[in-house]
């Protein structure tokens, strides 16, 4: 039934019509048109809050403007965002912070969830535990987050101390304020890589284990050879997933530091020089075309990261 | 390695991980620490006091970003699970012209950011007088393409022959789906209830640009200027907000936390 469809969409109609029996065609009653009206509330979104804004931003980005009062500028904003130094520092700070927060992440949510699908008992408790930092807020983390990493009246510091570990100033210090959000996107992300990790973990064919295990492979020569290898397909869906997260990175660090990502901007990103420029200074032109620097960026690192790990899509 | 020894890595770990919120707790029971954080850090807090919440429920503020979270979220959630029900649906079984380029058009959306799309959108809202209401919050969530795509997969699943007798009874394109299929569709739609609804309530950016009014601030906004209005002062004050604003979401985790793993997977996994 469901060849004859496709058949039927790939050949124009008068080619279809001629093996088909009279009775049938009958029986069709529904019109295309029917179906364009299911679609019409998505596409009717799409239209004007996804299709319109981005070449209305490509427009902008051309102008100078401030929303009310516009001159055509010609390419004199991509100019002024690709000489300024706090957007490269923008840049910057969102790849280092993008970088160790998957480089940290990923392998160690699949260790955890290794640990957790081989648990004899609490699978289930570990799996809840593990995965709420994922569903609350990323603002109110960011909130606790301040007070824990606070340098003098924090509790890892403190912890820190009595280890006798050296003390760092996290968020108050520009040269770690960048690993402070890191260790928050690491704590915030790591129940979602532990999660979509199990999943797949469970989808492995037990006969392979089984087969394992009957010439004699140890459990870590097993996760060695047959779980890593298996888990391609979720690391790469990870790895995009993180770095498009990554590289929209705003709540978290506007929380922490304001729009200007203080201290200093050492952890200003992408998303708050955008903002910052755009809703701070009203520099609208300007704001388009670091938003269209960052799309492409975003598209091309995308591009990359499919092409690296190999994924179909 | 053994099971025990799994198990107790295990749960060092997690306590690790929980150990910002169960701080949290008991900072914002701690009287004391609306004056001064207590330091060293304590479990249990010296002088235990509801004084902290007390502060947080008189101000009203936070109730007031509730209720317009509530607001915000619910109606996002009808409009966008409804929407991607259709749209799911007619990319499953629909047979029309440009269907693949439309559904590619749908994927390609999952790549698109929100901040190219930020300033035409406040100038949108704006020129239509609509900032400062909470329409631009509920309007845009009518396209989702993670649901759609979802939604589309579901009914992939469900066999022609339903739509096929049901035609023989004469039935038409919108009776075969309101008594077919969407009775069918409960699993996919809680699923995607449980998405839309922590995507909606911890939303930041976006409402960020479009509220500028105090008294319209969601959640997330209403935590987000007392952080920076007070930073790292009034710790007590913080934690019980804190609390107060993330328990409604563990409450609805702890309750559906089956589901709401198995969306979370769900979406993952098929996303690939």
């Amino acid at each position: 039934m469901k060849d004859k469809a496709e058949i039927e969409n790939q050949f124009p109609a008068g080619t279809a019509q001629n093996g088909r029996l009279p009775a049938r065609s009958t029986k069709k009653t529904s019109s295309p048109l029917t179906w364009y009206i299911f679609l019409i509330p998505s596409f009717l979104g799409i239209l004007l809050f996804m299709i319109y804004p981005i070449f209305e931003s490509l427009r902008l980005s051309f102008y100078q403007s401030n929303g009310t009062i516009e001159h055509f500028i010609g390419l004199e904003n991509f100019k002024t965002v690709l000489t300024s130094g706090p957007f490269w520092n923008a840049v910057g700070n969102t790849f280092f912070i993008g970088i160790f927060q998957i480089v940290i992440t990923i392998p160690l949510g699949f260790i955890f969830a290794s640990l957790i699908n081989s648990t004899p008992r609490g699978k289930n408790f570990f799996k809840v535990i593990y995965f709420l930092p994922n569903v609350t807020s990323i603002v109110a983390a960011a909130m606790i987050f301040a007070f824990v990493l606070h340098p003098e009246m924090g509790i890892v510091n403190y912890l820190l101390d009595i280890v006798g570990f050296p003390t760092p100033g996290w968020l108050s210090d520009p040269s770690t304020s960048k690993w402070a959000v890191i260790l928050l996107a690491v704590w915030h992300w790591i129940g979602f890589v532990i999660i979509i990790c199990l999943a797949n973990l469970q989808a492995i064919s037990p006969e392979m284990y089984e087969a394992a295990r009957i010439d004699g492979a140890s459990g870590l020569q097993q996760w060695l050879f047959i779980t890593v290898p298996n888990m391609g397909g979720t690391f790469a869906f990870l790895l995009i997933t993180g770095w498009i997260g990554a590289l929209q990175r705003f709540n978290e660090v506007y929380v922490l530091g304001g729009p200007n990502g203080s201290p200093a901007r050492s952890i200003q990103t992408m998303g708050a020089f955008i903002y910052e420029r755009g809703f701070t200074g009203f520099e609208f032109g300007i704001a388009s075309a670091a938003t269209y620097i960052m799309f492409m960026i975003i598209l091309v690192f995308t591009f990359i990261n499919l092409k690296l790990s190999n994924m179909k899509i | 390695m053994s099971g025990a020894f799994k198990f107790i890595v295990l749960l060092f770990f997690g306590l690790l991980l929980m150990a910002p919120f169960i701080w949290m707790v008991s900072v914002g029971f701690d009287r004391t620490a609306n004056i001064s954080m207590p330091f060293p850090p304590r479990l249990i807090p010296e002088e235990p006091s509801g004084f902290n919440y007390g502060i947080v429920f008189e101000n009203g503020r936070l109730i007031q970003s509730y209720i317009n979270s509530a607001i915000v979220t619910v109606s996002s959630v009808l409009l966008g699970v409804s929407a991607s029900l259709f749209a799911g649906y007619a990319f499953s079984k629909g047979r029309f012209k440009g269907k693949k380029l439309l559904f590619i058009l749908v994927l390609c959306t999952l790549m698109i950011p929100m901040e190219p799309r930020l300033i035409p959108l406040y100038k949108l809202f704006n020129s239509v007088d609509l900032l400062n209401t909470f329409w631009p919050l509920i309007l845009p969530t009518v396209i989702n393409g993670m649901l759609i795509f979802l939604c589309k997969q579901f009914f992939d699943q469900l066999p022609d022959t339903l739509r096929e007798a049901a035609q023989i009874d004469g039935a038409g394109e919108f009776k075969i789906f309101f008594r077919v299929y969407l009775p069918l569709a409960g699993p996919i739609a809680a699923t995607m209830v449980i998405l839309a609804f922590i995507w909606s309530w911890n939303d930041f950016m976006w409402p960020l640009v479009v509220l500028n009014n105090q008294e319209l601030h969601t959640v997330p906004l209403y935590l987000a200027s007392f952080s920076l209005e007070n930073g790292t002062s009034l710790g007590g004050l913080t934690m019980a907000l804190a609390t107060v604003s993330i328990l409604p979401i563990i409450i609805l985790y702890l309750f559906l936390q089956r589901y709401i793993i198995q969306s979370i997977a769900l979406s993952g996994v098929k996303g690939e």
